[in-house]
């Protein structure tokens, strides 16, 4: 990483950390959002952008990671830490199973069984009555309190603090995220995306490299999702469908695929544009949908890829 | 909605009988305790008082939201023409909620901690209402929802985890299910099945049908039950299903377009001829009987929150009229329910002289509020609105442009409206 990156990041943390002293709750609200579909987002694109496997089905974690959470918080434990990651190890043995079958396959034989995976749990989520309430959802998940061993414990009642939980766990998930993909594992995962019979023929078993990478990918997926269980206390079958596995495609496109950063930048921009949009007219899908094609089609490698390719023009 | 002509004629029907009763220029929801009229203090308290709202605006139940928009447009510009409250004016903006229950709580994050709401209203899906009133302890706001109908929100949010903000002044699924067993209990159908809608809403109807109407009459069976996914189109399959068991009644419980496609269908198996009675719970909806007009067949048995002929009383009358002189249509349930809720706003806050949320609660707990739908009285101890609906036999009367309800059968509310403690059913 270059010096002014580096930089450019500290100062980028630090705006985070005091950020609950410069805007409403409504904006930290907003900002969570973003971390979450950004830890969302980075994990699909570790299997989009570094593997080369496109999933329509990653909802399906993070539903499973959402719902897991909510039920040990209701009926197990009342502590932050045991729930959230109860719930991510949930959906990453889900990954596991799911990834099993799906890795046999690769391009939109890929895709196709993991949106019918995808849309087998948010089935589940809808039908199974009695455990997830159906499609009234999961309701009454408390924001229980942050207990830490030796007998501290922090309320999680305001918004603040429980934001502040959000972003120290995101910031710790992306640095281990960044260390996976910039070690000698990313570098094969990238290898099998780019040519995977030459990797094969290194002597690389590629479909149980595909397999950890799937389940690497679920876990992140899974702990946005269980993020988001205490924060709005409800987690209802929209968390499943299709269309929240859509969010880190988009995401990672209009940020940029090829660059570790663009999920997370693309998801700022996700959440950004729709909530200006929404403001200023009743067709917004319209307005939204019609400035999303206008990124994708205009800036080929997303907003990160098209900043880097401008820097290296400008440089010659 | 409604042929000008039709609609004039009977406008001016309205209009003149409402001379006679010189309620046409009043306020048509004020509470009715004595214990108001206690406040004349301060001076103003906000200008303007914001109200955030909510419903589906997009997609194939968008129209629920227009009808909710007209209502509350019609009630915000009366209170603020005639004083507005405590003489501050009324502010409402309307945000999609789209079916969805973090998108609806989003909104509602943004209305109190961004936009300013004093109060939030409205909410169609069941789940967007229990989504959003998960999180009204933490943003602190009264919301009234005026739609969802799931029993949980006012059962457990309000009476098991003590989320005193949230109110609800619509009907809920208990007239879908329990007065529906109660009508049904003087037909003579004793085979019954249901078509039902595969979610949380079907089956809690069909789940508070089936106790209810098996203890008034024991001698009934259930004999078969089909269940079609949300957005059907075709119910060939789940029609035969129910014929081969040889039904006396059908209970069913699409609503919106999936209700105006079952009938339709379910006429084309000739299951009309063969059966002798239909019950469709939200059947009464303006969408529904435009949807299926003269085809609507008389077999059916339907209510909804609200139906624009019942009560019979001058405040009904004139919310028609004003209604249909606004918008040239004739008021939708949530419309009537929306108006009414921007109308109990407004009383609260005179009661309470004050935005405080937990004196605006106090104010809200026991009220009695007239309104075109009839007395309203909201429970203290689950905040649900009590008042009844009638259900009712469609029938084609020439003078509507579509069909309306005859045989009305007004249950008093206090028989089938559940009461804490809420034991299951």
């Amino acid at each position: 990483m270059k010096p002014y990156t580096l930089i450019g990041l500290c100062l980028l943390i630090v705006v985070l950390m005091v950020l609950p002293l410069l805007v409403s709750r409504f904006y930290l609200y907003i900002t969570l959002q973003v971390l979450m579909l950004s830890l969302f987002a980075l994990g699909f694109n570790l299997l989009f952008g570094y593997t080369g496997l496109l999933s329509f089905g990653h909802a399906a974690f993070y539903a499973t990671g959402a719902y897991a959470t909510g039920l040990i918080l209701k009926n197990v434990t009342n502590s932050l830490i045991p729930g959230v990651l109860g719930g991510t190890l949930v959906a990453t043995l889900l990954a596991l199973i799911i990834g099993f079958f799906c890795v046999r396959h690769t391009d939109v034989y890929f895709s196709m069984l993991t949106l019918a995976f995808g849309m087998m749990v948010y089935s589940l989520a809808w039908k199974w009555r009695d455990v997830t309430g159906g499609d009234d959802g999961l309701i009454g998940i408390p924001r229980a309190p942050l207990q830490i061993p030796g007998g501290l414990s922090f309320s999680m009642k305001a918004v603040s603090n429980y934001y502040y939980f959000v972003l120290i766990v995101t910031l710790l998930a992306i640095l281990l995220l960044y260390t996976i993909v910039n070690s000698s594992f990313g570098l094969v995962l990238q290898g099998i995306r780019e040519n995977s019979n030459r990797v094969e023929f290194a002597g690389i078993p590629i479909k149980r490299y595909r397999w950890i990478a799937f389940v690497i990918s679920g876990f992140f997926a899974g702990l946005a999702g269980a993020l988001l269980a205490p924060l709005e206390n409800t987690v209802a079958p929209a968390a499943a469908d299709w269309t929240k596995s859509s969010e880190p495609i988009l995401a990672s496109l209009l940020g940029g695929i090829h660059t570790f950063a663009g999920p997370i930048v693309g998801s700022a921009l996700f959440i950004l544009l729709k909530e200006t949009v929404v403001r200023h007219t009743e067709y917004w899908l319209l307005v939204y949908g019609i400035i999303l094609l206008l990124i994708l089609l205009g800036l080929r490698g997303g907003v990160v890829g098209a900043l880097i390719q401008f820097k290296a023009k400008a440089k010659r | 909605m409604g042929s000008k002509e039709v609609g004039r004629r009977d406008f001016l029907k309205y209009g003149i009988s409402l001379v006679g009763t010189g309620v046409l220029g009043s306020q048509l929801v004020y509470p009715l305790d004595p214990v108001y009229a206690q406040t004349e203090k301060k001076g103003k308290i906000k200008d303007p008082i914001r109200i955030g709202a909510q419903a589906t605006l997009s997609g194939p139940f968008g129209g629920y939201g227009q009808f909710m928009k007209m209502g509350a447009q019609l009630a915000v510009d009366e209170i603020n023409s005639s004083g507005g409250i405590l003489g501050s004016k009324v502010e409402i903006e309307f945000r999609d909620e789209e079916l969805k229950p973090d998108v609806a709580a989003k909104n509602a994050r943004y209305f109190v901690d961004d936009w300013g709401a004093d109060f939030l209203t409205g909410l169609d899906a069941s789940s967007s209402a229990l989504g959003v009133g998960a999180i009204m302890g933490e943003l602190d706001r009264v919301l009234i929802v005026t739609h969802g109908a799931t029993e949980k929100l006012t059962e457990n949010l309000v009476y098991k985890q003590g989320i005193k903000q949230i109110f609800r002044i619509s009907v809920p699924v208990y007239q879908d299910g329990i007065a529906a067993a109660i009508v049904a209990k003087d037909f003579p159908a004793k085979r019954w099945v249901t078509i039902g809608a595969d979610y949380e809403y079907g089956h809690t109807a069909w789940n508070f049908f089936k106790a209810t109407l098996k203890k008034l009459r024991p001698d009934v069976e259930f004999v078969e039950e089909a269940w079609a996914k949300f957005l059907t189109s075709d119910f060939g399959a789940h029609i035969t299903k129910v014929m081969a068991a040889n039904p006396d009644g059908i209970y069913s419980t699409q609503w919106a377009g999936e209700a105006v496609t079952l009938i339709k269908q379910a006429k084309l198996f000739g299951v009309f001829d063969k059966i002798q009675t239909w019950m469709t719970p939200m059947g009464a909806a303006m969408d529904v009987l435009e949807g299926l007009g003269k085809e609507y067949p008389e077999k059916a048995w339907v209510t909804c929150r609200y139906w624009f002929q019942y009560p019979d009383t001058p405040e009904n009358k004139a919310f028609v009229a004003r209604f249909y002189k606004r918008w040239n249509k004739y008021p939708h349930y949530v419309s009537e329910t929306t108006y009414s809720a921007i109308y109990a706003i407004k009383a609260a806050v005179e009661k309470a002289g004050t935005l405080s949320t937990p004196e605006v609660i106090k104010a809200l707990e026991g009220m009695t509020l007239m309104t075109p739908a009839g007395k309203r009285y909201i429970r203290p101890e689950d905040h649900q609105a009590v008042y009844q609906v009638p259900w009712g036999r469609i029938t084609h009367n020439p003078e509507y442009p579509f069909p309306t309800l005859t045989d009305l059968k007004v249950i008093p509310a206090e028989e089938y409206f559940r009461k804490p403690p809420f034991v299951e059913a």
